[in-house]
């Protein structure tokens, strides 16, 4: 196991030591760089550190996106494994965490598609949303929340969870990254790979779908 | 929606993105327009509505788990390729020089062998006609002419200077039959001994 307690250090632009916090503390974009230089130089503390840092961060979006928290878990450490080998090519034009972003997009998309490959012919279990089961019928499941899910998040959560998962993924991830991670309009291009105007048309358009779905909370709070 | 500088500038206001001089002259339009100040409002109630339901940041179950196995997966070697014969770089000119010795191979042992089959194709075209036929015949004897005819329905060979064959002449002696029995093939089948 690391020890992530351990500090360490950079030579700054003057060449003098730099002492640098290696704890899960607040992520500051300086902090980072300064582990991301020692992590490319292969110090594996320094990027347990970024990966303390980070994991929150990446595991929270990836875990919005696909709402499945064994797979999240998963991908959220390729994303690690993948950051790692590309820590190379890293230039610090961007943010260390828009950066992750960008990697998590990537490997959330190459998820997706794999799994619609895979699940091709197979049972298609969407048919099974409550809102598309006639509550009428016999076998109809409850439609109550899960204890489990009732206890570890709030009633609120549940719906605006529910509400992202009937958006496509592009909308959902613009909503992610712009409401939840408070990335800018620039970043999330860069995240997803267009054009800052795209991404101001998928957000409001995504917003006014989500609002729709959510009048009811929206108008009461 | 349309991203013409103003939209754009606007949409960031919006999202309280632009700062400085930029925010300060574009402020001085924007706050006159009680609709957009509306919008910028509602935009910070959603945001805010989101951002306290939904975290920004949520641990992994089993964090430090979660960093072993990552830094485990890191930490070991890249597994080499099982060894095989170094590849050398293929030149560019072999790229296509490969192909097209490959296809003028093919045409010349197709050409080869239209070559080799063609005296069996002569062989049939030429094969004379019944009529235009004519046999060698030999005749035993120089001093005997053998002619050879042939009509529609027969062919005829004449030998002219062969003496009368007398009629006392007994083929069957002339003849060798490995058989019990001597034949004579001009007796009839009464005649055959018993």
């Amino acid at each position: 196991m690391m020890n992530k307690s351990t500090a360490g250090s950079s030579k700054n632009v003057q060449g003098t030591e730099v002492p640098v916090d290696l704890g899960d503390s607040v992520s500051t974009p300086d902090d980072d760089l300064r582990l991301v230089a020692l992590a490319q130089k292969g110090d594996m503390r320094s990027y347990d550190a970024l990966v303390t840092r980070h994991r929150g961060r990446i595991f929270a979006m990836i875990r919005n996106m696909i709402h499945q928290e064994a797979d999240a878990w998963d991908l959220s450490q390729e994303v690690f494994i993948k950051a790692w080998h590309a820590l190379p090519r890293f230039e610090a034009k961007a943010r260390f965490s828009t950066w992750l972003y960008r990697i998590a997009h990537n490997v959330v998309y190459d998820w997706t598609r794999k799994r619609k490959i895979e699940s091709a012919g197979e049972l298609n279990d969407e048919i099974f949303e409550r809102d598309r089961i006639d509550p009428a019928a016999t076998t109809a499941p409850a439609g109550g929340e899960a204890p489990d899910e009732s206890m570890s998040h709030g009633e609120l959560r549940v719906k605006i969870e529910a509400a992202l998962g009937k958006l496509s993924g592009e909308h959902r991830e613009v909503v992610l990254l712009k409401d939840v991670q408070g990335l800018s309009y620039k970043e999330i291009a860069d995240v997803m790979g267009t054009s800052l105007g795209t991404v101001m048309s998928r957000l409001f358009y995504a917003r006014q779908k989500l609002q729709a779905l959510l009048k009811d909370e929206y108008k009461s709070r | 929606m349309n991203t013409n500088p103003d939209e754009a500038k606007l949409a960031l206001w919006l999202e309280d993105e632009l700062h400085g001089d930029e925010l300060k002259s574009f402020e001085q339009w924007v706050l006159t327009q009680p609709e957009h100040i509306a919008a910028r409002e509602g935009i910070r109630h959603w945001k805010q509505m989101i951002s306290t339901t939904l975290p920004e940041s949520e641990e992994p179950p089993y964090p430090d788990f979660f960093n072993s196995r990552i830094i485990q997966a890191i930490s070991q070697p890249v597994t080499a390729a099982p060894a095989m014969p170094a590849a050398k770089a293929t030149p560019f000119w072999k790229s296509w020089l490969m192909p097209a010795s490959a296809f003028a191979g093919m045409v010349l042992a197709f050409w080869v062998g239209t070559q080799t089959s063609q005296p069996e194709v002569r062989q049939t075209v030429s094969v004379p006609s019944k009529t235009e036929f004519q046999p060698i015949v030999y005749t035993p004897d120089g001093e005997v002419n053998a002619v050879w005819t042939s009509g529609a329905d027969a062919s005829v060979i004449v030998l002219e200077g062969v003496n009368p064959i007398p009629d006392a002449t007994d083929f069957t002696e002339t003849v060798y039959m490995d058989t019990d029995h001597e034949i004579d093939s001009t007796a009839g089948r009464d005649s055959l001994p018993h």
